[in-house]
């Protein structure tokens, strides 16, 4: 079993949207940005994984174990940090040991408040005092520390400052160097996946747009700037998206190195992951 | 499941003083005769229980807790649990209370007396919450609280309405046949219908998307 999630033809209807046929892997040792505008079904993805929504159809597999045949043993082992759904506040995190210790099979408690003291997370403050920052260390520190194999986050760094988030993104870069375990995580920080994810799947309207390595988006991925005679000879097949701005004409590219070779248009930015949302959002096909 | 009864008795300890001050004050008001310390405390446990509820909604407690190993199942089951637990306790308080009254204010103990209301405390708070509950987890606590304010006063003006029109008596004195036997039968309808109110709410629960 190389692959810790896999994840085929996922689909979900409600009245005003849908999942159509999602289907992406997380292969062990790796960490999966899940990137995609609000309401793109990035949650509802998270949440069919979970088992949390019902009436969902295609297969998905975590641990080489179906999620509904085996959902019991699968949750052991995942770690979990859902967008503003925790324990009630009024609750201490000396309370959250309590609790815990009786849910997970593999919780450790010694585990747990090493991260609040690492974290400098007061244990027995009600969470309804601790900042947005602190809440979300708190979460974190509860998803890891039961040992689970599989983290799974949606938007884990949200609300934090700049040095929080560092703080958080080296306890998942430390979470990887175990081999064994993979993260997914679902974030609108593209900065954080930029410096940590190894494969970013893209979601829009319910659909996988794009879904690969992070190297091969960011290397070979490019944003083409010409003017309108430029843009003209450009082949339908070269172009992924273009915008068209007062001056000039933005297209997205697959290949900066072959197209320039074509059409030895000089001016090639290198992309980021948010250049590339706002093209494949905004962009025209 | 432990773990989640836990977490309903560390929500009900956060609210452990209002708890003892009311406990205190009923217990003057029940010594000095002007109310029936068996009757308040049980709706006061309603009242902390489904507090429990208005905390998991507002931290969407529920969404978080399915994603634990049988969340959806040990959710339910737990907060059935927690509320018999801390019912009893609740009981077994009053009842001492009350005994502790009666003989310093009559100097005599009748634990028949003790046990039929302990028996009626119970039972009518069970019963209570067994309606309300599959009704909370169907509709969520703010609807339910509307739902059953408005049951309650609806079902109240459809009897007064009904019982303009249709004589009760032969009823009435059907049913008062039974009282003899209210002992036995009143805990055997309790735990029927929390039974019932628990599978209704198990599968209100697991047909229910966050």
């Amino acid at each position: 079993m190389n692959n810790i999630l896999e994840v085929k033809n996922l689909s979900k209807e409600y009245n005003d949207f849908a999942l159509k046929n999602v289907s992406f892997e997380l292969p062990k040792g790796m960490i999966l940005g899940f990137i995609g505008e609000n309401g793109a079904g990035k949650t509802t993805t998270i949440k069919s994984i979970l088992n949390i929504v019902n009436d969902y159809t295609g297969e998905i597999n975590v641990f080489g174990m179906n999620n509904r045949k085996s959902e019991k043993a699968i949750k052991e082992d995942i770690g979990i940090v859902l967008d503003d759904m925790f324990f009630p506040e009024i609750l201490n995190p000396t309370d959250l040991n309590v609790i815990m210790k009786d849910i997970y099979v593999n919780w450790d408690s010694k585990l747990y408040f090493k991260y609040l003291k690492e974290f400098s997370l007061p244990i027995n403050n009600q969470i309804k005092t601790f900042s947005k920052g602190m809440r979300k260390k708190l979460e974190i520190a509860t998803a890891l520390s039961h040992q689970p194999k599989l983290l799974i986050l949606d938007e884990p760094t949200s609300g934090l400052d700049p040095v929080a988030r560092n703080e958080v993104i080296d306890i998942f870069q430390d979470f990887i160097q175990n081999e064994e375990c993979s993260i997914l995580l679902s974030s609108h920080i593209t900065t954080d996946l930029e410096h940590i994810a190894d494969y970013i799947v893209f979601i829009n309207d319910g659909e996988i747009l794009l879904s690969k390595t992070r190297d091969e988006l960011l290397e070979k991925y490019g944003i083409v700037k010409c003017t309108e005679i430029e843009f003209k000879k450009i082949s339908d097949i070269d172009l992924i998206r273009y915008r068209k701005s007062k001056y000039e004409y933005e297209v997205l590219v697959e290949n900066k190195k072959e197209f320039n070779k074509k059409y030895s248009i000089n001016t090639i930015d290198k992309i980021t992951l948010e250049d590339l949302m706002v093209m494949m959002i905004k962009g025209v096909k | 499941m432990k773990g989640l009864i836990k977490k309903d008795f560390l929500l009900v300890k956060s609210n452990i003083k209002v708890l003892v001050i009311l406990f205190i004050v009923c217990g003057f008001m029940s010594f000095n005769g002007e109310m029936n310390l068996s009757f308040a405390l049980p709706f006061m446990s309603v009242v902390i229980m489904i507090s429990t509820f208005g905390y998991d909604a507002y931290n969407k407690w529920d969404a978080y807790v399915i994603a634990f190993p049988d969340g959806r199942k040990n959710n339910i089951k737990s907060k059935y649990i927690a509320t018999i637990m801390l019912l009893l306790m609740i009981t077994i308080g009053v009842s001492i209370i009350t005994a502790i009254i009666t003989y310093i204010k009559d100097n005599t103990l009748d634990f028949g007396a003790i046990l039929e209301m302990a028996l009626a405390m119970l039972s009518t708070t069970i019963i209570m919450q067994s309606i309300m509950y599959p009704i909370i987890y169907k509709f969520g606590l703010e609807k339910a609280r509307i739902g059953i304010f408005v049951g309650v006063f609806g079902l109240g003006f459809l009897a007064s309405l009904i019982s303009k029109f249709v004589d009760f008596n032969p009823i009435i004195q059907h049913l008062d046949m039974l009282n003899n036997y209210w002992i036995f039968i009143l805990p055997i309808a309790t735990i029927l219908l929390l039974y019932i109110s628990y599978k209704i709410s198990e599968k209100v629960y697991k047909n229910k998307e966050f």
